[in-house]
């Protein structure tokens, strides 16, 4: 058991990329830390460079109190799962789990009793005589996962160790190693680019990009809470609604001004000195709720033309255009790529199409034209020139 | 690691640049420019040679690119337990390289004991041993024993190149309208156009290096054959009968260059050898 | 229809006479051993005699020159096996060595051995041949083995392999198991390679076994040469195709029927390792280890 510590680590590969940008990062002793971000943010590198896979261009890596800059992977006491499974195709399953132990010359009735326990604790009983190719998908992971807690590590590494396996059983999976790992107390840095497992597994969670970490915090502070668009709009699916916005001084308080619309906001302070400058607003899809049923008569409310209708089951995804314009900033261009969606790249600026998660009795459809209720409590404000939240300090 | 460069430096880089010396060098060792290639250029038997082994080349060639192509591309699109039968039989005589299969061929070129007599009596005019090994023959004679040993290997190499050939574009063309001529020509020629090329350049570069065959031909021939009847024969017999050292290895250093023309021609030109990642 | 079946037809006439050709004159050299000298002119030549006369030609041959042929063939293995050991020792940690190292000169090394991989063996013969005789080692069994040991198409055959066919996190995965770079080679990259080492020593045999220039070249008693020197040393003493020889060749005892079987016991050596590693080579043992 062990802490890990970046310390203004940096990684800078020999053709000049510089992948990891002076990481500073405390993960503590039995703590499971997801690092998350689209490809290329430097979360792997990151995770490899605790291995000892990757050398440290800047700064120094601890495991508990060593620094471990200078340590072969041997002698750093982890284990790494991944993505790959990296399975040894020469050995049966048992011989994979048992590896790490006969490197280190563990006796051999404790490497069988330490087998028999993963196994056990994998389901892979069955299978221990087998080789990787005669295995499932689901399999061969159970078998990565049991090489690495038969070594008793003081760090799990993991690397996308789910990304291969079909969307059913990456659920069943994440729930597995997420009680494997709290009975087990191992402290775990868990990398994946994807943003529901970042949320469902992990104590906390760090958002990383072009190498920057973003933020650290557990998942709900991450989704309630973000610091900047990158984070906002990284976290949560459907993604967050941004619109550009204007701030106006409003009797006692400040109204957000969109399009035609006018959002009354008592209570923000913080955003009086953003008075007549332009702002990001951005709007959980969650935070709105078709007017007809939500019996909210005061509230703000924006009106817009329901252009597609997606039914759930538990709720209703609503896709309407407002006629405001979307917020176009560069991190929201660059996420909505990642993610494949190449609607912003349309320079068509004059409407805005908002996803509203809305309830299964709101009777909208397409072409309808919608009344929707804003919970103006839970508004995400960002500064456009800096991408901060703007928000108490 | 370690014990591969000593390897490769004596008997890789080591030989050749020796050779350069002993080439451009007389017996004492003083620098005589390009006379040693001058002098073996106008040994009498350097032009008949080198034009033995020209012909030679080009008549193994012409089989290796036209059976070769043409067999694998037959092979192709055949049930696949009879084409692998088919390819094993092709290649069952590259077990017998180098003076076996010189051997074999000394039998099956006597029509005495020859299951295919008839073929050389008709083809060849030949009734006795001596005739079938006429020096007009024999160009076409080893590069049948050059074709016989190697095509099998090649054939498994097109054959190899052709499976590379998604499935789904073949299919595209017949649905495209093409029948299996226009497929293997429009389709799978271009396609091997590469590996032909690879097996064209090495051919040459082995094929002018000449030697086993006519060393052997030449022992069983009763004199008929020249010890000299090749390029590399040549400048053996000018190594171990004159002690003619430097001539040699001007002779060596030509037909090194013209294989070293032919590496580097595949190793830059061709795309089909990783030299980085 | 029909024009398909005529196609097929004309496919299948093509594919076996092409058989015909390259298989009947390894039938005939099957059979040839079984016939007396006289049996082969006269009798068909696809027939069978019998196993006496096997004795027979066996019995003549090894009586040839004291026993020389086992010698021979003893050389063969002897040159063939301890090259082909080096090869395997020396060549597949340098193919592994160039795949994954990252070293200066990596790109020289490499591209030298390429070059030389495809410039043919026997272009270099005569310049070993000068250079060995320059060190004075003309004569000894290690003139052949050494530069059969240098066998460069098999570290790039490996190299190969380690650049595009393993994959780079079993490597990493063994280091953070706890191997040092030794142990990562020796326990896993050396296995999976099972199918390379044995396409390595594949073509390593066999083109040692076969090699005639070479030995030829380098060695000049007939006690030192290998079996494909030793079939040119009979064919140079046998009446049938060298009238020369003295006394009607009666005293060496050497006809068509003892020439046959020694060619035919020369290549069984290599006729083995053709079937026994192709099965080897199928085997994807990559294959499911890792999902791309």
């Amino acid at each position: 058991m062990a802490r890990v510590e970046f310390d203004d680590v940096s990684k800078v590969f020999a053709d000049g990329t510089r992948a990891v940008d002076k990481l500073d990062l405390q993960i503590t002793d039995g703590e499971f830390m997801v690092l998350v971000g689209p490809s290329g943010c430097g979360k792997t590198t990151a995770l490899r460079m605790v291995a000892g896979l990757e050398d440290i261009s800047d700064g120094v890596v601890r495991i508990g109190e060593r620094v471990v800059n200078d340590l072969t992977p041997k002698r750093r006491d982890i284990a790494m799962v991944f993505q790959s499974y990296a399975l040894y195709p020469h050995l049966s399953v048992r011989d994979n789990i048992a590896f790490p132990l006969k490197i280190a010359k563990v006796p051999k009735a404790e490497i069988g009793r330490r087998v028999d326990e993963a196994a056990r604790i994998l389901d892979l009983e069955p299978y221990l005589k087998r080789k990787p190719r005669a295995l499932s998908g689901g399999q061969r992971q159970r078998v990565a996962m049991g090489r690495a807690i038969v070594r008793q590590p003081a760090v799990f590494l993991m690397d996308e160790p789910l990304s291969n396996l079909d969307a059913k059983l990456r659920v069943q999976m994440r729930a597995d190693i997420k009680k494997i790992q709290s009975k087990l107390g191992v402290t775990s840095i868990y990398v994946t680019h994807d943003q529901v497992e970042a949320m469902t597994m992990g104590d906390r969670v760090a958002v990383m990009r072009k190498g920057e970490l973003q933020q650290v915090a557990p998942p709900q502070e991450l989704y309630d809470r973000p610091v900047n668009l990158f984070v906002a709009g990284f976290i949560g699916s459907p993604a967050m609604n941004m619109l550009e916005a204007r701030v106006e001084r409003a009797g006692g308080g400040v109204a957000v001004v969109l399009g035609d619309a006018r959002l009354e906001l008592s209570d923000h302070p913080w955003l009086a000195p953003y008075d007549g400058q332009a702002i990001v607003l951005g709007i959980r899809p969650e935070d709105m709720e078709d007017a007809a049923i939500a019996g909210d008569d005061v509230g703000p409310r924006l009106r817009g033309r329901v252009e597609l209708r997606e039914a759930l089951g538990a709720d209703v995804l609503v896709h309407f255009a407002v006629a405001a314009r979307p917020a176009v900033t560069e991190d929201v261009r660059e996420l909505a790529e990642d993610v494949g969606d190449d609607r912003l790249r349309s320079q068509d600026a004059a409407a805005a199409t908002l996803v509203g998660r809305f309830s299964p009795r709101t009777r909208v459809v397409e072409g309808d034209t919608v009344e929707v209720s804003v919970d103006r409590n839970a508004l995400h404000f960002f500064d456009p020139q800096t991408g901060l939240a703007i928000r108490a300090r | 690691m370690l014990p591969y460069l000593p390897l490769l430096i004596v008997f890789g880089v080591a030989p050749s640049i020796y050779a350069l010396d002993l080439a451009f060098t007389n017996v004492g060792g003083g620098w005589v420019g390009f006379h040693n290639f001058v002098r073996t250029y106008n040994d009498f038997r350097f032009l008949s040679a080198f034009r033995h082994v020209l012909v030679y080349t080009c008549v193994w060639l012409g089989a290796l690119i036209v059976f070769v192509v043409g067999l694998a591309l037959l092979l192709h699109g055949r049930a696949n337990r009879v084409s692998a039968t088919f390819r094993f039989l092709f290649y069952m005589p590259g077990a017998l390289a180098g003076s076996a299969a010189v051997l074999v061929w000394l039998f099956m070129l006597d029509p005495s004991v020859s299951p295919g007599s008839f073929l050389l009596h008709h083809v060849l005019g030949a009734d006795i041993f001596a005739q079938s090994i006429a020096p007009g023959n024999l160009p076409f004679i080893f590069a049948m024993i050059a074709f016989w040993t190697g095509a099998g290997g090649w054939i498994v190499v097109m054959y190899g190149a052709l499976n590379t050939i998604p499935h789904d574009l073949e299919e595209a063309a017949r649905i495209d309208g093409a029948g299996p001529i226009t497929i293997a020509l429009r389709l799978k020629l271009p396609l091997m156009r590469k590996w032909i090329a690879y097996m064209v350049i090495l051919s040459f570069a082995t094929g002018t290096q000449l030697f086993v065959e006519p060393q052997i031909v030449q022992t069983a021939s009763f004199g008929l054959v020249p010890d000299t009847w090749s390029a590399n024969q040549l400048a053996y017999q000018l190594a171990f009968r004159y002690a003619d050292f430097n001539g040699a290895a001007a002779i060596a250093v030509d037909l090194l260059m013209i294989g070293l023309v032919g590496a580097v021609l595949i190793v830059t030109r061709s795309g089909l050898f990783r030299t980085d990642d | 229809m029909r024009l398909r079946v005529v196609g097929l037809g004309v496919r299948l006439t093509v594919l076996a006479m092409f058989a015909v050709f390259f298989i009947a004159p390894v039938v005939w050299l099957v059979l040839a051993p079984t016939k007396s000298d006289k049996a082969l002119i006269t009798s068909s030549p696809f027939s069978f005699g019998d196993f006496h006369h096997v004795a027979l030609a066996w019995k003549h041959l090894d009586a040839f020159s004291s026993h020389i042929f086992r010698r021979w063939i003893g050389n063969t293995l002897f040159y063939a096996v301890s090259a082909t050991a080096i090869t395997l020792v020396a060549g597949v940690p340098a193919g592994y060595g160039l795949a994954i190292g990252r070293f200066p000169g990596r790109k020289l090394v490499l591209s030298l051995t390429l070059v030389v991989m495809i410039v043919p063996g026997a272009a270099l013969v005569l310049p070993i041949f000068l250079e060995l005789n320059a060190v004075h080692l003309i004569g000894s069994s290690l003139s052949v083995i050494l530069p059969f040991a240098f066998f460069p198409f098999g570290v790039y055959l490996a190299y190969l392999y380690y650049a595009t066919a393993l994959p780079p996190s079993l490597l990493d995965a063994a280091r953070v198991d706890g191997c040092g770079e030794l142990q990562t080679f020796l326990r896993v990259a050396l296995p999976l390679a099972k199918p390379i080492v044995a396409l390595v020593f594949f073509f390593s045999f066999v083109a040692d076994w076969n090699n005639f220039f070479l030995p030829y070249v380098v060695l000049a008693d007939s006690n030192q040469y290998p079996i494909t020197v030793g079939l040119w040393d009979l064919l140079s003493s046998t009446p049938s195709f060298n009238p020369a020889v003295g006394g009607g060749g009666q005293s060496v005892k050497i006809f068509k029927p003892e020439l046959a079987l020694a060619t035919l016991i020369a290549v069984v050596p290599v006729a083995i390792v053709f079937l026994f590693s192709q099965r080897a080579l199928v085997r994807g043992l990559v294959g499911g280890a890792v999902k791309e």
